[in-house]
């Protein structure tokens, strides 16, 4: 340990840090993996509490507590007397803030963002480790915040994760003073721990990248990484600052978004959509970086058209700063602005679009692999395509007038986060589990946890789509009460018993990720022969990752080169004597030492 | 038991499509999985422009979803047989970056030009003028009298007492009256409305009008407006979370003849002044727990 440390040292001259010990190495060590694992438990806790939420609003749709039978007695027989509408208003706010800052950003961003970001670009640990372990505990402290909500009078917050004002910002419209508020501190202290480690990535990302590792040599999950972290360090202020007068609002009497006392209602949409919209990217990007990476290892195939990713994904991160108004199209802002939000959300479409195809491109002529993180991948790629495509009806203005607010968006983003970003995290788990803890996962269990989940997923989230299109509202806690929704109920009823299987599919998930821990197969240095750094150490790695700072002579994806007996070249494989490296001389490695 | 039993033949009678309509609004009997039927005018501008992208995405997936399957099957791992090395095609990627970009502005021009016709021309000057106001929870509305002319509202002025924010002595008010959770329009005339709330953010949504707009407080919203080309019975519906009775902030709304109407119209009594609206603001339909 001492001389690894100490070659590393040498190598970065950062900072040095110790290797902490049992219980300890837990909570206070500022070693990237054990905080990247931290943030894995933790939001994987959340992801089973996001998901208990979903489930009891969802049998309350299908067996509202408020429904008037038809010879007058009150409620059903199944139904939850509990699920009032408040609480119900509490739980879908609540489950999308807990999905959306405790368990999709958390898993994407913290736990791989920290765990691959120096293993992969080949250093000892992130710039600012302590910095690092701090943003950890901020934003679980941020999570029990928003989550104390439950538990105070008034109950959680219950005006959506939007939190339009002013019925957010109004104690005397939204009965949950409290709850409101700890949701609007909670947000504030989550965008802390973001604005923490969006630095620390963009830090270490430019400056800690071993000898060789050009940016484009770079594996596109630390590309994507790379520019979400700008997106987070650009948009989580604005976020912050709203989440502030919301507060001051609440409770000191501000009046910004009260328009009874001269406030503007819309200021606060201007402001969340401006976070809200790059915020969408946040959580898809570091998901595209990481398919990418394990459709090209499970193709033994490069990816095709590599820049065009990295371009795609930048267009991206910089269109996403200016189609913020299209969540706003019906809201009554300046109907020109809204055709000028329209313009620039079909021009985003693009990009996706390149990508998609570029996937496509990728398992082309490849040497397909079925194993379980490839499922995963290429369900991403499939769900990301249905959840564009319904992306479009909306960002064309006149559609948008009729499905805005129906559960046609619904289906919509929980085919983006679902279907993209949570398919994603299963790919990425299964991928790189090996490497995080020495063993395999179960690819038994992992493929019929994958093939109930595929089902499961499209028959509770696509019917969403038609009751949207049937007129169904979201955030109503009885469509019953409708007439003319009546006769949709059948198809919500569906819906809520497919959410629970898909619930209770995850257990075989958690049962394989925790029984694997001690019985899984052992999984080697590298069991998916991929080329990237991560491989060329124990798994899981030690401490400081690399005995010896690597030196890298290639890119991410030199998979079936002819010519080389094996079918992929690690990134640190020097080219051999009697060729020429085959790149321009200025992305040729600097000789080590 | 007998209530579960109850419970789950209406279900069953749901799934079978035998659901019985015994309310004000109509209940569909068939399609249920597809959209509700239209009868606005600008809705079939609207259902036209679905369609073109459903067609233009149903295929494009079609395609996409083929092209996947074809790849995975064919190009599945076989002992002995390796992956072509291939790290790209520029030549496919300006293919692919070009056409999408023609074809999502082509979309965004022709959205925006319906855009623009539905939202940003004036109104017809014949139109029946209709004031909505949201409050938590249910909707005020004022009527023109026989005058046609409905009283000037300024959003500064809304308030408990006055929540149309109307000026006393405006002599267009003189013989408007007001109706709660009910709005009756006449088949075939224009209708524009004047949108906006008391208290939080609401909406005015009609899914058989294809017609969704927020109602935000501090601003009245002028430049909705519509023609029915069908009659029926309707529900309006609030479709911006409004507070804890949000999901029953509902009201009637028939389309009927112009006769019809102007009889329902005839036995309002003219508003007072500037009081609050004479009907309760409760939604009895629903017992409220």
């Amino acid at each position: 340990m001492s001389t690894a440390a100490l070659s590393h040292a040498d190598t970065h001259g950062h900072h040095e840090h110790h290797e902490a010990t049992g219980w300890k190495k837990y909570l206070w060590s500022v070693d990237h993996k054990i905080i990247g694992l931290q943030y894995l438990f933790s939001s994987l806790l959340f992801l089973f509490i996001g998901g208990g939420l979903a489930l009891l609003l969802r049998w309350q749709l299908a067996f509202p507590s408020t429904q008037v039978m038809p010879d007058g007695n009150v409620g059903n027989p199944l139904s939850l007397a509990f699920i009032n509408p408040q609480f119900y208003n509490a739980l879908f706010t609540m489950h999308a803030t807990v999905m959306i800052f405790l368990v999709v950003m958390p898993v994407l961003v913290g736990a791989f963002g920290n765990y691959l970001i120096p293993l992969k670009i080949g250093c000892g640990d992130m710039a600012f480790p302590l910095i690092n372990e701090l943003s950890f505990w901020v934003w679980l402290a941020s999570g029990l915040i928003m989550l104390a909500g439950f538990f105070v009078a008034g109950g959680a917050a219950a005006s959506g994760w939007t939190s339009y004002a002013p019925l957010s910002s109004v104690a005397a419209y939204n009965g949950t003073k409290i709850g409101q508020t700890l949701w609007a501190a909670g947000i504030f202290i989550n965008g802390l721990a973001s604005i923490m480690g969006a630095f620390n990535y963009i830090t270490t990302i430019v400056n800690m990248r071993a000898p060789g590792m050009g940016f484009f040599r770079m594996p596109l999950a630390v590309w994507a990484l790379f520019i979400t972290a700008f997106l987070l360090l650009l948009a989580i202020p604005v976020l912050s600052a709203a989440g502030a007068m919301l507060i001051l609002d609440l409770n000191f009497g501000t009046n910004f978004f009260n328009p009874a006392k001269g406030g503007q209602p819309l200021l606060w949409q201007h402001l969340f959509w401006f976070f809200g919209h790059p915020e969408v990217y946040i959580l898809i990007l570091p998901a595209m970086g990481m398919v990418s990476d394990i459709l090209s290892v499970n193709s033994r195939k490069p990816v095709f058209g590599y820049r065009a990713m990295v371009y795609a994904m930048v267009a991206i991160g910089g269109l996403g700063f200016v189609v913020w108004g299209h969540h706003m199209f019906v809201s009554g802002m300046n109907l020109v602005l809204s055709a000028a939000f329209g313009v620039s959300t079909m021009v985003i479409a693009v990009p996706s679009a390149i990508k998609t195809f570029n996937w496509l491109g990728t398992i082309w002529g490849g040497a397909i692999r079925f194993n379980t993180a490839m499922l995963n991948a290429r369900a991403f790629v499939a769900m990301f395509v249905i959840g564009g495509f319904s992306g479009i009806f909306m960002a064309s203005t006149p559609v948008n007038i009729f499905v805005h607010h129906t559960y046609f968006i619904v289906a919509h983003f929980h085919y983006v986060l679902f279907g993209g970003s949570i398919f994603a995290m299963f790919a990425a788990i299964y991928f790189w589990y090996p490497k995080m803890f020495g063993r395999l996962m179960n690819e038994t269990l992992g493929k019929i946890h994958f093939a109930l989940t595929f089902i499961f997923f499209n028959l509770c989230f696509f019917p969403m789509h038609n009751v949207g299109l049937g007129g169904m509202m979201r955030r109503i806690a009885d469509p019953t009460v409708y007439e003319h929704l009546r006769a949709l109920q059948p198809i919500n009823q569906f819906i809520t018993i497919s959410a629970i299987a898909l619930g209770f599919s995850q257990i075989i998930f958690l049962y394989n990720f925790f029984r694997s821990l001690r019985h899984g197969q052992p999984a080697g240095q590298n069991p998916w022969e991929a080329t990237t750094l991560e491989w060329t150490v124990g798994s899981p790695p030690g401490h400081g990752n690399f005995a010896v700072t690597p030196t890298v002579y290639r890119g991410a994806y030199e998979y079936s080169v002819p010519g080389h007996p094996k079918d992929f070249i690690m990134q640190t494989e020097p080219p051999a004597p009697d060729q020429p490296s085959g790149l321009p001389s200025r992305l040729r490695p600097v000789p080590a030492g | 038991m007998s209530r579960l039993c109850r419970w789950m033949g209406l279900w069953l009678m749901g799934i079978l499509g035998l659901g019985s309509s015994t309310g004000w609004a109509e209940i569909r009997e068939t399609g249920v999985w597809w959209l509700p039927r239209n009868v606005s005018n600008f809705g079939h501008e609207i259902d036209f422009i679905f369609y073109v992208i459903l067609w233009l995405t149903g295929i494009t997936a079609v395609l996409v979803f083929g092209v996947m399957i074809y790849f995975i099957v064919k190009y599945r791992h076989r002992a002995g047989v390796g992956a072509i090395h291939s790290h790209g095609n520029n030549t496919l990627e300006i293919v692919w970056t070009t056409i999408p970009v023609f074809i999502f502005l082509a979309l965004a021009i022709y959205g925006n030009e319906m855009w623009a016709k539905m939202r940003m021309e004036t109104p017809p000057t014949d139109a029946l003028q209709v004031a909505i106001v949201g409050e938590q929870f249910g909707w005020n509305l004022r009527y023109p009298g026989p005058d046609g002319k409905l009283a000037k509202m300024d959003s500064q002025k809304i308030s408990k007492e006055n929540p149309f924010g109307i000026d006393p002595g405006d002599p267009d008010g003189k013989d408007d009256f007001t109706t709660y959770n009910d709005m009756v329009v006449p088949v075939g005339k224009a209708v524009r409305l004047h949108l906006s709330s008391k208290d939080v953010i609401h909406s005015f949504y009609v899914p058989e009008f294809r017609l969704y707009q927020d109602m935000v407080p501090g601003r009245v919203y002028d430049f909705v407006w519509f023609k029915t080309d069908a009659k029926g019975h309707f529900q309006l519906a609030c479709n911006q979370l409004c507070g804890q009775g949000h999901y029953k902030m509902f009201g009637k709304l028939g389309v009927v003849t112009q006769e019809e109407y102007d009889s329902w119209a005839k036995g309002k009594a003219p508003a007072p002044a500037t009081a609050s609206t004479a009907s309760a603001p409760q939604n009895v339909s629903v017992a409220n727990r």
